[in-house]
């Protein structure tokens, strides 16, 4: 393997990484403010990808339709966690989780009867020839998604340090009851994890409508998403990040060094010994039972 | 009181005698008195659903027509659907539930390579007609069923066949590199060239490279065969996947030419592509494309757009038009079978079918005897300004495959 092929790789697998870190922040999120794993998310993605998509074909030109997709997300978040999630909120975790589970096979079965599983394709106005970079070629759609990727992650960092609504999330997570004793509401805050996860959830399926294109199945990428977050350790922002990238870059080489058989293995094997060696994940807090 | 009861007895046998004798034809399963049932199955979700979507609407498209024109000897059509997913297990799960819950009369496949060799052995089993419209796998019609009949494609090996031969002595390429699919098809298929390559000109691909179903990044195998410098790659998926490989093989620097399957020689993949398909060759399995400006596949597209006005820009696809051809091949075989229609009668009418065709948007089928494939034809096509057009070359080497037949 020449440098100039290692190098590629890398920027290769660091832009499909990216997606999974959005994914696993948006995974992180809500089960930082509500101990909820939200087993929907990848249909959150698709569903993002939807909006885009009847957005698009009303004519709304591209820097109208990416925020107003990203309200909309929000909105299905809100309406997701008022209607199904808070309800059931102190129900034992496996619940919650079969409960999400529904949730998004209710989404993709209504978005199949409406659209069936035909691929659609959103073309995004930075899709163009690739940029040469020294002995490298740069698709601009990898840089966006690398880009909005990091520019994400400090948007987010800069939220959860310097708003009250961040403050507030924090302090929910940490303690409920501490929260809610100091008069922060828990099911605003709940529901503004839940928006905010949405939202995150539709910038992902927005970034990879481009490349991918659009169809029911788009949201499988969850399950890579949860092995990042795993690997992060769950709960961790940074580790989300971290994950979702060193995850895509392992399976990239994976695949270029073992073929496409052993690429869909890797992750899974690295999960593993993630579960058995490290289980709380590189930044994962430790949990003692007494 | 002994002499009733054996008057009583002899009364009851006259009875089921008469019963029976007053419904010969409809003892055929799936056929009454004025319906016959069809059972069809495809892939309508997952990665492969363009195929099932297209082949169950256009299959529906003719059948509607056909009922509209009065149906088959006084019978309307009926056709129950099943979902394969794009899986050998679930494909199974349907036909066993099409002919042994839902009894139909025949099958009507629409679904991949993939669904379709799960069935294979079961549907021999059964003894029903089995006409598939779609799936390349030699199964289908290799080793010889005398209840399995192949529409619009032809066995993958004949793909092979006529590959290697436009590659080498249309495209004049000695380097060949293989980009394919792990799934059923296009692991078929890019066998298939392989071994024709090896066979008739002694030329080894000097580079194979695999990807999943699904698969969004390609990079890898691309830099891959970027290493081997081949004058030609082929392709060998879906169309969504073959896209991306494109734009992400033009981004890369790849500048060679590209060869793709025959799902891919369609309008779709065009408009996935863009630019990066200019130059792309491959063989139109259909004589007219969906997206051709001649007058008959025009004036269908319009009746296939009202009856469907709310699907994507890329349908009417390829397969919607191989089912809605494949349809009407086999209500016409159903109606030469006659009014006493039963399985036997029924292989016995598509055996002597000849060049039968539902009009210009279709290729001719025909079948014999001694062997069940529909349609040898292909079309070389490349796109040239964002369109897919005819490429006149024409194969010289007698078929290999063809000749097992005889």
């Amino acid at each position: 393997m020449t440098w100039r092929i290692a190098l590629q790789l890398a920027l290769s697998g660091l832009s499909v990484g990216s997606i999974y870190a959005i994914v696993a922040l948006s995974l992180a999120i809500p089960f930082k403010a509500s101990r909820v794993l939200n087993f929907a998310q990848g249909e959150l993605v698709t569903l993002g990808a939807y909006i885009a998509l009847v957005l698009s074909s009303y004519g709304l030109p591209y820097p109208v339709m990416v925020p107003a997709t990203l309200v909309i997300a929000a909105g299905f978040g809100i309406l997701i966690e008022r209607l199904f999630i808070r309800p059931i909120v102190g129900a034992p975790e496996f619940t919650l989780v079969i409960a999400t589970f529904a949730i998004g096979l209710i989404i993709r079965a209504l978005i199949r009867i409406h659209w069936q599983d035909n691929v659609f394709f959103l073309p995004a106005p930075y899709s163009g020839p690739a940029l040469a970079v020294g002995p490298l070629r740069v698709n601009p759609s990898y840089l966006v998604i690398i880009g909005s990727t990091a520019a994400l992650v400090t948007l987010l960092v800069l939220f959860f340090q310097q708003t009250r609504l961040g403050k507030a999330m924090r302090a929910v997570a940490y303690n409920q009851t501490a929260a809610r004793l100091m008069g922060i509401s828990v099911g605003k805050v709940f529901g503004s994890a839940w928006a905010l996860s949405a939202a995150i959830g539709a910038a992902a399926g927005l970034l990879l409508a481009p490349v991918a294109g659009i169809n029911p199945e788009l949201g499988h990428l969850i399950v890579k998403a949860l092995v990042a977050a795993v690997i992060g350790g769950f709960g961790s922002l940074g580790g989300a990040v971290f994950g979702g990238l060193l995850l895509g870059v392992l399976e990239t080489y994976a695949g270029a060094l073992f073929g496409a058989a052993l690429k869909e293995v890797i992750p899974f094997a690295i999960l593993i010994a993630f579960l058995l060696v490290r289980p709380n994940g590189l930044w994962g807090a430790t949990q003692v039972r007494v | 009181m002994f002499g009733a009861r054996k008057l009583l007895s002899a009364l009851a046998t006259s009875l089921s005698f008469a019963m029976l004798a007053a419904i010969p034809a409809a003892a055929e399963q799936g056929v009454t008195a004025d319906s016959i049932t069809i059972g069809a199955f495809g892939p309508i979700t997952g990665p492969a659903a363009y195929i099932g979507l297209a082949g169950r609407d256009g299959a529906t498209m003719a059948i509607k027509e056909i009922n509209a024109a009065g149906g088959i000897n006084g019978r309307k059509l009926n056709m129950i659907f099943e979902d394969d997913g794009h899986s050998p297990a679930k494909a199974l799960a349907a036909v066993k539930k099409l002919i042994d819950e839902d009894k139909v009369f025949m099958l009507f496949n629409v679904a991949g390579s993939n669904g379709t060799i799960g069935t294979i052995d079961y549907v021999k089993e059964k003894g029903l007609v089995m006409f598939v419209s779609f799936a390349s796998a030699p199964g289908v019609t290799w080793p010889f069923a005398k209840n399995l009949f192949r529409g619009g494609t032809t066995e993958v090996p004949r793909y092979g066949e006529l590959y290697a031969e436009y590659i080498v002595d249309g495209l004049k390429a000695q380097k060949i590199a293989i980009l394919s699919g792990r799934e059923e098809y296009p692991k078929n298929e890019g066998d298939a060239l392989t071994k024709q390559l090896q066979k008739w000109y002694k030329i080894t691909p000097v580079k194979r490279a695999e990807f999943n179903i699904g698969d969004k990044d390609f990079t890898p195998q691309l830099l891959d065969l970027q290493q081997a410098d081949p004058q030609v790659i082929a392709f060998f998926g879906n169309p969504a996947e073959a896209a991306i490989a494109l734009r992400q093989a033009k981004e890369l620097g790849l500048n060679q030419q590209f060869f793709v399957g025959t799902t891919m020689v369609d309008q779709g993949f065009l408009t996935a592509a863009g630019p990066a398909a200019e130059g792309a060759s491959g063989f139109a399995l259909i004589p007219l494309l969906p997206g051709s400006s001649n007058p008959a596949m025009k004036a269908w597209r319009a009746k296939w757009s009202a009856e469907y006005p709310n699907l994507p820009a890329n349908r009417p696809n390829i397969f919607d038009v191989l089912a809605y051809a494949d349809m009407y091949v086999v209500a016409e075989a159903m109606r030469n079978a006659g009014k006493d229609l039963t399985t036997d009668r029924l292989i016995d009418a598509l055996e002597n079918l000849h060049d039968y065709r539902v009009g210009p948007i279709a290729s001719p089928r025909s079948f014999a005897k001694t062997h069940h494939i529909g349609n040898l034809r292909l079309q070389p096509m490349q796109v040239k300004n964002g369109e897919w057009v005819q490429v006149l070359w024409e194969s010289k080497r007698p078929s290999d495959i063809l000749q097992r037949y005889h």
